[in-house]
């Protein structure tokens, strides 16, 4: 036996929470942290909804995992996205101005690329910058060594 | 004979294409240009004394024009064939001047190629039997003249007298044009002969004849569109000499003469034609007595003498047809191919070709003496020079017009060319006795020295310093270089025309009628013309012209600021173009742009709008949501 | 109260402490690991609720797979180790998201906490709803399950897509972050 009011309180307490999650982070991986944790509230609501006795066809559980699954489909996306912006602009701030000026479209792509791009581990551009001063792996990218010596 | 025909228009086109290749080969092109227009001129010879009575000699074949004959055929007549030998003449005596006269010039081979062009389209039109073939050759002179007044195109005079030229033709061009057009739909047909005996559409004949009227005074100077002219001086004397002498400034006195019969049976282009040429020929003889340089004196003189061949046209009466017009062309040809070429033989020896600079130079000069003497009395119509016949079969035959009522219009032309007679005998008495009296018996130089007038606007042409300055520059740089054989026959060979030219004119219907009233009264006029004005300037030893007073002289030497008022219309024009302009652009367009400057802003918003920052973005969106939300729960509840 | 209420509200307040000091704190990487703790204490929640399946799903999904990435993605773009004030956006964003945060929980608690309020759930009988869930996905929500699957598949490829694409940004970036790249930072990181 258990009040359903306390569940349904922390659902709304943990959306709240997301929201200013949402609001108040400028990296955009912290701010995907915030959007999981409203989805979360929204599981939360669903199981409570689901406990009631008489909840039709077990609608509650069975929602909170496609929930669940279609959270993982969407943080996999937004990752990538982040990943790619990140390679693009060297940065994930999410308070700077973007730059929306078109790419030169003969631009050829870098001699490495095609290989590993798909590797997570590319995510190393040559050229986004290490802009907290971190150290890069300069003997897997000898190019942008060389470039950035000259 | 009809290859004839062709080969005097072809062959100097193909001269001129060969001088061209050959120019930098200086003998080369001279034996071209030469060579050539001596066999045009015995082909023209050929033709004059055997015409082929034709107009149905094919040149290129007929254009396909659909419901418009446009035939293209050459034809060949008497007066087809005098005109034409004669043109071939005065080209065939100016290339052998010029070779001499621009002995120096690096740009002879253009020159004299040019020249050879000009010859083919004044041929082309003389020999055309098409009004398409006329407006090609007339149209070809129109450049042609271009490139021989600006021959000196270093100077910036030279090049706006070309422009000039140009310029003002071509305003006129296009009235020809109308009219040509005019003519030709009215006679579905542009073969001469048709256009001649269509019947129709009194519209379209007036429009056409009017409109020829027009183009014919753009290219020979009739008011107001004279002013191009005395500007040509700028080019070379042999170009002077040939636009003036046969060709050009003529060349509308030929076309007015084929469509004669049109214009003999309307009146209202008849008495344009008669007004223009009267005021011309008395306004240019006026302003010729008082220039002080001797080419623009000629120019003026060219200007009068081409309004009386017109003015007989104007006047004449229909059954004595358009001879008296072509006679005095003819004899126009010879005495001012003359005059100028002596004038460019004199200024080579003076130096200059003002006339204070001329004084009292042509008494030691042997032939060239005897050469402008005739030249100049053929010009005053002393007799029995070929310029009495001419100018008098054209007085005889306005004043048979005149009786047998052609009414106010010959009456007009009459006392025009008696007032016309008398400022010329004037003039040319003037410029004999300034060059002729010896500078010694003139005393002191008189203070009222012309030379003021020069120091002004470059722009406007004017006055005492000369007008072919390139000719003066070259006298000083080479020296006074001796005058070759040829060059010299070729003046005298001129000057023995203007003496028995008359004989050419024998085979002419009505080219030399000379009344004897009217052939006593224009002599008595020139004698006392001569007389008045040999009395006036004291035996020669004082310039006519400085009686005048200057603030009269001065202004009519530069031609009463006609050329400020032809900047003038252009400017008008200008400007009412730029107007069009702006009310396209700022009115008309400013629909459309307006369009286009709100799609433009609207974009730079959705950009702006784009371009922000996503935790601002973010942060609106979760208001507007919340902002919803607590909205919508209020309703609820 | 019962023993389930006071468990609950214990597990409840381990959820919304970790969630509130995952958005709060200053590192980057303590941000992940309280959403971790967040998460499990979330599927706790959803066993006392006796969903043991959703929560088990919750342990192995969210905890196990989505918090990896999310921690894959730090290191991935080069997250600061140690507190660093630039994650935090401007004060005053940040007092209106909190103004907004609360917002939301007063505009759901005033609609939740009506709708559930005297609501109970008996899950003292000792029995499984894993069997009834399971009969429920595969027979009434099987074809929105499949949709899942190929949901799934797409957002897969997706990523996989969007991570290949290739943006170029030729001398921009050492123009717009200078000292970013520079030498010294390079052998100081060798070293």
């Amino acid at each position: 036996m258990i009040h359903l009011s306390l569940p349904a309180a922390l659902s709304a307490l943990l959306a709240g929470i997301g929201v200013y999650g949402v609001l108040a982070r400028r990296n955009a991986v912290l701010v995907l942290i915030g959007v999981e944790l409203i989805l979360n509230a929204a599981n939360l609501l669903l199981v409570t909804a689901g406990s009631r006795p008489g909840a039709p066809l077990s609608a509650g559980p069975v929602l909170t995992l496609f929930v669940i699954t279609i959270a993982a489909a969407e943080i996999t996306v937004a990752l990538a996205i982040i990943l790619v912006m990140f390679r693009r602009t060297g940065h994930i701030d999410l308070t700077a101005v973007p730059d929306l000026t078109d790419d030169e479209p003969d631009e050829p792509d870098d001699p490495d690329d095609p290989d590993d791009a798909g590797d997570p581990g590319d995510a190393e551009d040559p050229r986004a910058a290490d802009r907290d001063g971190h150290p890069r792996d300069a003997t897997r990218e000898p190019a942008a060594a060389g470039e950035a010596l000259a | 004979m009809s290859w004839i025909v062709r080969m005097i228009v072809v062959l100097p086109a193909l001269a001129a294409l060969a001088g061209l290749l050959t120019r930098r080969q200086r003998g080369l092109a001279a034996a071209v240009a030469v060579s050539v227009s001596a066999y045009v001129a015995v082909l023209g010879l050929i033709q004059w004394i055997a015409p082929s009575r034709t107009a149905d000699i094919d040149s290129v074949g007929s254009l396909p024009l659909g419901d418009l004959s446009v035939p293209l055929h050459l034809l060949s007549d008497r007066v087809s064939g005098l005109v034409a030998f004669v043109v071939a003449l005065v080209v065939l005596g100016i290339q052998v001047f010029t070779a001499w006269y621009l002995r120096d010039d690096p740009r002879y081979g253009q020159f004299a190629a040019t020249v050879s062009l000009f010859a083919a389209g004044m041929l082309l039109l003389v020999q055309s039997g098409d009004l398409v073939l006329m407006l090609v050759g007339w149209e070809v002179m129109g450049w042609c003249s271009w490139l021989l007044i600006g021959h000196d195109s270093e100077r910036a005079a030279a090049r706006r007298a070309a422009y000039k030229a140009f310029i003002v033709t071509r305003v006129a061009d296009i009235a020809m044009v109308v009219g040509i057009v005019a003519l030709s739909v009215r006679a579905r047909s542009t073969d001469l002969m048709a256009v001649l005996t269509a019947t129709g559409d009194g519209t379209l004949l007036t429009i056409g004849l009017v409109g020829v009227v027009i183009g014919v005074a753009g290219k020979s100077g009739l008011v107001p569109f004279h002013d191009w002219l005395p500007d040509a001086m700028e080019g070379p004397t042999p170009a002077s000499a040939l636009i003036h002498a046969a060709t050009m400034v003529a060349a509308g006195t030929y076309v007015i003469a084929r469509l004669f019969s049109l214009y003999a049976g309307h009146d209202g282009a008849r008495t344009l034609l008669a007004v223009l040429t009267a005021v011309t020929m008395v306004y240019a003889a006026l302003l010729a007595l008082v220039q002080t340089d001797l080419k623009r004196m000629l120019a003026y003189s060219t200007l009068s003498q081409i309004a009386i061949m017109l003015s007989a046209l104007a006047a004449a009466p229909a059954e004595l047809g358009p001879g008296a017009g072509i006679a005095h062309l003819v004899g126009h040809a010879f005495f001012k191919a003359l005059l100028f070429l002596g004038a460019g033989w004199l200024s080579v020896l003076a130096g200059a070709t003002a006339v204070a600079a001329l004084r009292g130079r042509l008494r030691p000069t042997g032939a060239l003496r005897w050469s402008m003497g005739i030249g100049l009395a053929a010009l005053a119509g002393v007799p029995p020079l070929i310029g009495f016949f001419t100018k008098d079969t054209v007085i005889d035959a306005a004043l048979d017009g005149a009786t047998s009522g052609g009414g106010l219009r010959a009456w007009l032309v009459v006392v025009a060319l008696f007032v016309t007679v008398v400022l010329t005998a004037a003039y040319c008495t003037r410029a004999w006795l300034l060059l002729d009296t010896p500078v010694a018996e003139t005393g002191a130089l008189p203070d009222l020295e012309p030379a003021v007038v020069a120091e002004e606007d470059v722009a406007v042409v004017t006055a005492s310093d000369s007008a072919d300055d390139a000719e003066v520059e070259r006298v000083h740089a080479h020296g006074h270089a001796p005058i070759t054989l040829p060059a010299a026959l070729v003046v005298s060979v001129l000057a023995a025309l203007t003496v028995v030219g008359t004989l050419f004119l024998v085979g002419l219907r009505g080219g030399v009628h000379v009344g004897l009233l009217s052939a006593l009264l224009s002599v008595l006029l020139v004698a006392g013309a001569a007389y008045a004005v040999w009395s006036v300037s004291d035996r020669g030893r004082l310039d006519v012209a400085d009686r005048v007073p200057s603030r009269v002289r001065e202004p009519a030497v530069r031609g009463f600021g006609v050329d400020t008022a032809y900047v003038g219309v252009g400017r008008a024009v200008t400007a009412v173009a730029r107007l069009v302009v702006a009310l396209d652009r700022d009115v008309v367009d400013a629909y459309p742009r307006a369009a286009a400057v709100v799609a433009r802003a609207a974009g730079r918003a959705g950009e702006r709008s784009h371009r922000a920052v996503p935790s601002l973005s973010l942060l609106s969106l979760l208001v507007g949501v919340v902002v919803v939300a607590v909205l919508g729960v209020a309703a609820w509840r | 109260m019962t023993t389930r209420d006071i468990v609950f509200t214990a597990v409840g307040a381990v959820t919304a402490l970790s969630a509130l000091l995952s958005v709060t704190t200053k590192q980057v990487v303590h941000a992940a690991l309280w959403l971790l703790v967040c998460l499990g204490s979330l599927a706790g929640a959803y066993l006392v609720l006796g969903q043991e399946l959703v929560g088990l799903v919750q342990l192995l999904v969210y905890v196990g797979a989505i918090v990896v990435l999310v921690l894959f993605a730090l290191m991935l773009t080069r997250a600061p180790i140690g507190p660093h004030a630039e994650i935090d956006t401007p004060w005053w964003q940040r007092l209106v998201g909190a103004l907004l945060g609360a917002a939301t929980t007063a505009l759901l608690a005033s609609l939740l906490l009506p709708l559930f309020s005297g609501a109970t759930a008996d899950l003292d009988t000792p029995t499984t709803t894993t069997p009834r869930v399971a009969q429920a996905v595969f027979g009434t929500w099987v074809w929105p399950f499949e949709l899942l699957s190929v949901l799934l598949l797409v957002s897969l490829i997706g990523a996989f897509a969007v991570s290949r694409l290739v943006l170029h940004r030729d001398g921009g970036d050492g123009a717009r972050h200078p000292g970013t790249v520079s030498a010294g930072a390079r052998s100081d990181g060798r070293g």
